[in-house]
C-alpha cells in the first residue's frame, strides 16, 4: 500500500448534475419507503417481538439521524474513513479519533446505474456500490474523507480504482495464504502504512494512549456482539432478521452506543429466555446461512423469504462478513505496547478471517471449522448458501462446504440471486421447498 | 385439432391438447374422503382428484394469464363427468408458480415436494430421482422411498431447456408441439447441439440453420440435445441414482427423454401409458399435492378427535 497522493484519475464516465438531481431524490425516497416498509415487515413477522429493537429499527434508517450526528461530527473537524471491507483495523481509525463507516451497498437500483460502468457480470455489490456513488446516493460514502479498500477479491480491487476517481483511496493488500512467516509480516507492515496515513489524515499521533482505549472499545463491542449471538443458540427469542438488522447497524453507528444498545438488547432477550417467550415454534426448522454478504436495506430478499414464508424457517446462525463475522473475534492484548498492541490488531484481522479470498494446502479450512461449530453450536438443521452473481470466491468454495456438509449430514442449499427483485417468485420456491425438506411436517 | 385447423388460429403450433379424464371403473359415494391437488404452472394447470386416497380423475389445462382463473379451470376440468362439485373436496392443497394465488386451496405447498410425491404414486418407491421439466423452469430432485425430498436443484431463472422453449420452437418450424419429439428423432445421425439453450438466441442460431438448408428434424433433433444435456447437467450436479422419471409436460417428448437417458446412460422406468389407462406424468404435481392435501386431512381429523 502507498500513499495516495497522485491526481486521482477517474474512470467513471461523468454523470451530469441534472441526471443527480434527478435521480438521487427519487431513489431516496423509494429507499425510504422500502426501509419503513421492510421494517413494518419485521414488527408484523414477530408480533411479540423485543422492545429494544425499536433503537435498531430508528437507526437503520440510512438518511436518517445518524446523517446529521456524522455531518454534525464533520463539521467539528472530525475526519471519515469509508471502508468496505471487514479487514479495516477500526481501532486504529478510533485511536485517531476518526469515525469508521461501511460503504457497501444495498441498493438494487443503483446496480442498474452501475451496468453503464462495468459489465453485468461484476459482482451486483460492487456494481451497486458505484451506482450509487454516481448519484451520490449514500451519505457515508460521500462524507468518507478517505476509502480503505481491502483487495480481497478482483471486484473490490478493481473497485478501489473507480472510487479512486472521487477520493482517496488507501489499498490494503492481503496476503492470500494465512500462516506463513512472510504473510504475517507483510500483512503487519500493510497495517502500520494505515496507521501513519491515519495520523496524517487526522493530525492526531496513535500513542498507546489512545490505541488501548480504542482495543477496549471493539472488545466490549465484540462482547456485546458475541452475547447476542450466544442467545441464539436455543430457545428463539430473536428472529434472524432482527440479528441482522442489530449487526448490520454496527456498520454505521456509533460504536459505544451501539455496544451499549445491544447490551439493552440481550437483557431484554436474556429475560425471555427466562419466561421462556420464544417468537416461534419450538418445531420450526432451524436455517444458517453463509455465503456472500447482504447489505441492509435492499439486499434482504433471503432473510425475508426463509423467516416469512411458506413453511416459515427460523435463521439462528448466519457465516457472512455483513453479518455475524463484523467484530466476531477480539483482539487478544498480551502487554500494552505499542508493538504488541499492532502485532495483536493485525493478526485478529488475519488470522481470524474466514473469507474465502484465503487458501491453504488444506484449503480454506478455518472457514469449514467455523460452519461446522455454528451448525453445532446453534443446533442447525439446513444450510442456505448464498451467492450473487459475479461473486466467485464463494461460488467456487460451495463444492468444498458442501462436502463437509454432506460429512455431518445437514443439507445444504445453493441459492445465487442478484440485485434484482424479478426472480423472488423463483426464490421463494427454492427456499420453501428447502424449508418443506427440513420439516416434518408434511411427512406422511 | 388437425393442422389445418391450427394454421388457421395462425401461430398455434405450440398449443398442446388440453383434456380430462376419469379413470374407468371407479366412482365415489358420499362419505368417501375427496381431495385434490391444482398445480398452477407458468404453461399448464393441473388438477388431480382423489378418492379416500386413490386417483380418481384429473384435468389438464393452458394457464390463463391470471393464476385464480386457471385454477378453477383446471379444478372444474379435472371435476368435468364426475358429478363432483368443489364443495365436495374435503382439503385442496394447491402447487406449481401460482400456488399463492388459489383462493380456495386450504394450504400452498411448493412443486418440488410434490412432483417428488406424486412420482412416488405413479412409479412406486423404487424411484430415487425426479426430473420435472415444467414450463419455464427444470427440476432435479433426489427422494427416498417415501417420496420425500432429499435434496433439489432447480435451473436459473430462465426458459432455456424448458416446456416454454419448446413451445418457442415448434411455432418457428411451424410442427405441432405434440410432433416435435418424434420429429427430432428422424435424423440418420445427431447433429452437434444447438450452441446455446437461451430461447431467445436458439431461436436465431436456428433460424440461421434453416437458411443454411438444415432440415426441420436436423434443427429440433439439434435444439433438443442441447435441452437434454442441460437436464442431464442438472441432475448430476444433484446426483443421479438411476431410478429415473421424468414428469412435466416434457415427459412426453420422446426426443427429449431419449437424449436424457443417452446423457446420463440410464434408462428411465417406464413411462405409464397415459393414453390408455395409465396415469399421465404431467399431473404429477397435482396429485402429489392430493396426496398431500389427504394426509393433511386425516391428521386434522385426528387432531380435532384428540
Amino acid at each position: 500500500m502507498k500513499n495516495n497522493e497522485i491526481e486521482p484519475k477517474k474512470i467513471m464516465p461523468e454523470t451530469t448534475q441534472k441526471e443527480i438531481n434527478d435521480l438521487k431524490p427519487t431513489l431516496q425516497a423509494a429507499s425510504e419507503q422500502i426501509i419503513a416498509q421492510t421494517i413494518a415487515r419485521l414488527k408484523k413477522a414477530t408480533p411479540n417481538r423485543p422492545k429494544e429493537l425499536e433503537y435498531f429499527d430508528d437507526m437503520a434508517n440510512l438518511f436518517g439521524t445518524r446523517i446529521k450526528e456524522l455531518e454534525q461530527a464533520k463539521a467539528e473537524g472530525k475526519k471519515i474513513v469509508g471502508y468496505n471491507c471487514i479487514f479495516a483495523p477500526l481501532e486504529l481509525i478510533l485511536a485517531s479519533g476518526a469515525i469508521p463507516v461501511r460503504i457497501n451497498s444495498g441498493w438494487y437500483d443503483t446496480a442498474k446505474l452501475g451496468d453503464r460502468v462495468v459489465p453485468v457480470e461484476v459482482c451486483s455489490i460492487i456494481r451497486s456500490t458505484i451506482g450509487a456513488k454516481m448519484i451520490e446516493l449514500s451519505s457515508f460514502l460521500e462524507l468518507s474523507d478517505v476509502l480503505i479498500t481491502v483487495l480481497t477479491c478482483d471486484g473490490m480491487t478493481k473497485l478501489s480504482e473507480v472510487l479512486g476517481g472521487y477520493k482517496e483511496v488507501w489499498r490494503l493488500s492481503n496476503p492470500r495464504v494465512k500462516d506463513s512467516g512472510q504473510a504475517l509480516k507483510f500483512w503487519n507492515d500493510e497495517i502500520k502504512q494505515i496507521k501513519i496515513n491515519l495520523e496524517k489524515l487526522t493530525g492526531n499521533k496513535i500513542t498507546v494512549k489512545n490505541l488501548k482505549p480504542a482495543i477496549l472499545k471493539t472488545q466490549r463491542a465484540t462482547k456485546a456482539f458475541r452475547r447476542l449471538q450466544d442467545l441464539r443458540k436455543d430457545g428463539v427469542v430473536i428472529s434472524g432478521q432482527d440479528a441482522m438488522l442489530v449487526t448490520q447497524t454496527f456498520m454505521w453507528d456509533d460504536i459505544d452506543r451501539w455496544t451499549e444498545k445491544t447490551n439493552i438488547l440481550c437483557d431484554e432477550l436474556e429475560r425471555r429466555v427466562q419466561e421462556k417467550e420464544w417468537i416461534c415454534p419450538a418445531d420450526t426448522p432451524r436455517v444458517m446461512v453463509t455465503g456472500t454478504p447482504m447489505f441492509w436495506p435492499d439486499n434482504w430478499k433471503l432473510p425475508s423469504l426463509v423467516e416469512e414464508g411458506n413453511p416459515r424457517g427460523i435463521l439462528v446462525a448466519d457465516e457472512l462478513c455483513s453479518s455475524e463475522r463484523i467484530i466476531y473475534d477480539p483482539v487478544g492484548v498480551d502487554e500494552w505496547t505499542m508493538n504488541d498492541m499492532l502485532t495483536a490488531i493485525s493478526e485478529r484481522y488475519l488470522m481470524a478471517c474466514t473469507c474465502p479470498c484465503f487458501t491453504s494446502q488444506d484449503g480454506n479450512e478455518d472457514r469449514i471449522n467455523w460452519l461446522l461449530t455454528k451448525i453445532k453450536d446453534h443446533k442447525v438443521q439446513g444450510v442456505i448458501y448464498y451467492v450473487t452473481r459475479g461473486c466467485m470466491l464463494y461460488a467456487m468454495e460451495y463444492t468444498t462446504v458442501k462436502r463437509a456438509l454432506d460429512k455431518i449430514n445437514i443439507p445444504v442449499y445453493y441459492l445465487d440471486t442478484d440485485y434484482t427483485r424479478e426472480d423472488a417468485g423463483q426464490l421463494k420456491t427454492r427456499v420453501e421447498a428447502f424449508l418443506e425438506m427440513l420439516t416434518a411436517q408434511i411427512d406422511i | 385439432m388437425t393442422q389445418q385447423q391450427q394454421q388457421q388460429e395462425g401461430n398455434a403450433f405450440w398449443r398442446w391438447q388440453e383434456y380430462s379424464r376419469v379413470l374407468p371403473g371407479k366412482s365415489w359415494v358420499s362419505g368417501d374422503v375427496i381431495t385434490a391437488g391444482v398445480d398452477v404452472g407458468s404453461v399448464g394447470s393441473k388438477a388431480a382428484v382423489l378418492v379416500n386416497g386413490e386417483i380418481y380423475s384429473w384435468g389438464i389445462t393452458r394457464t390463463g394469464s391470471n393464476s385464480p382463473d386457471s385454477a378453477v379451470k383446471a379444478l372444474n376440468c379435472a371435476l368435468k363427468d364426475t358429478g363432483l362439485k368443489q364443495s365436495d373436496l374435503k382439503y385442496i392443497v394447491g402447487t406449481g408458480y401460482g400456488r399463492v394465488n388459489i383462493s380456495f386451496a386450504h394450504k400452498a405447498l411448493t412443486e418440488i415436494a410434490c412432483h417428488a410425491k406424486g412420482a412416488n404414486y405413479i412409479w412406486g418407491p423404487q424411484v430415487r430421482t425426479v426430473l420435472d421439466v415444467g414450463g419455464q423452469d427444470i427440476k432435479a430432485i433426489k427422494c427416498d422411498d417415501t417420496g420425500r425430498v432429499v435434496s433439489f436443484l432447480m435451473n436459473d431463472k430462465c426458459a432455456a431447456g424448458t416446456g416454454r422453449g419448446m413451445e418457442v420452437f415448434a411455432d418457428l418450424l411451424k410442427v405441432p408441439i405434440e410432433e416435435t419429439g418424434e420429429m427430432s428423432l428422424r435424423v440418420t445421425e445427431e447433429p452437434p447441439s444447438v450452441s446455446c439453450t437461451c430461447v431467445a438466441f436458439a431461436k436465431t442460431e436456428a433460424v440461421g440453420l434453416l437458411r443454411r438448408g438444415w432440415s426441420k428434424e436436423k434443427v429440433l433433433a439439434a435444439y433438443t440435445k442441447a435441452m437434454a444435456v442441460r437436464m442431464g447437467n442438472l441432475i448430476k450436479r444433484v446426483g443421479l441414482e438411476p431410478e429415473l422419471v421424468i414428469t412435466g409436460g416434457q415427459s412426453k417428448n420422446i426426443g427429449v427423454v431419449s437424449r436424457v437417458e443417452a446423457a446420463l446412460g440410464v434408462k428411465c422406468l417406464p413411462m405409464p401409458n397415459w393414453r390408455e389407462g395409465g396415469l399421465d406424468p404431467m399431473i404429477a404435481g397435482a396429485l402429489g399435492a392430493a396426496i398431500f392435501a389427504k394426509a393433511l386431512y386425516d391428521k386434522n381429523q385426528n387432531t380435532q378427535q384428540q
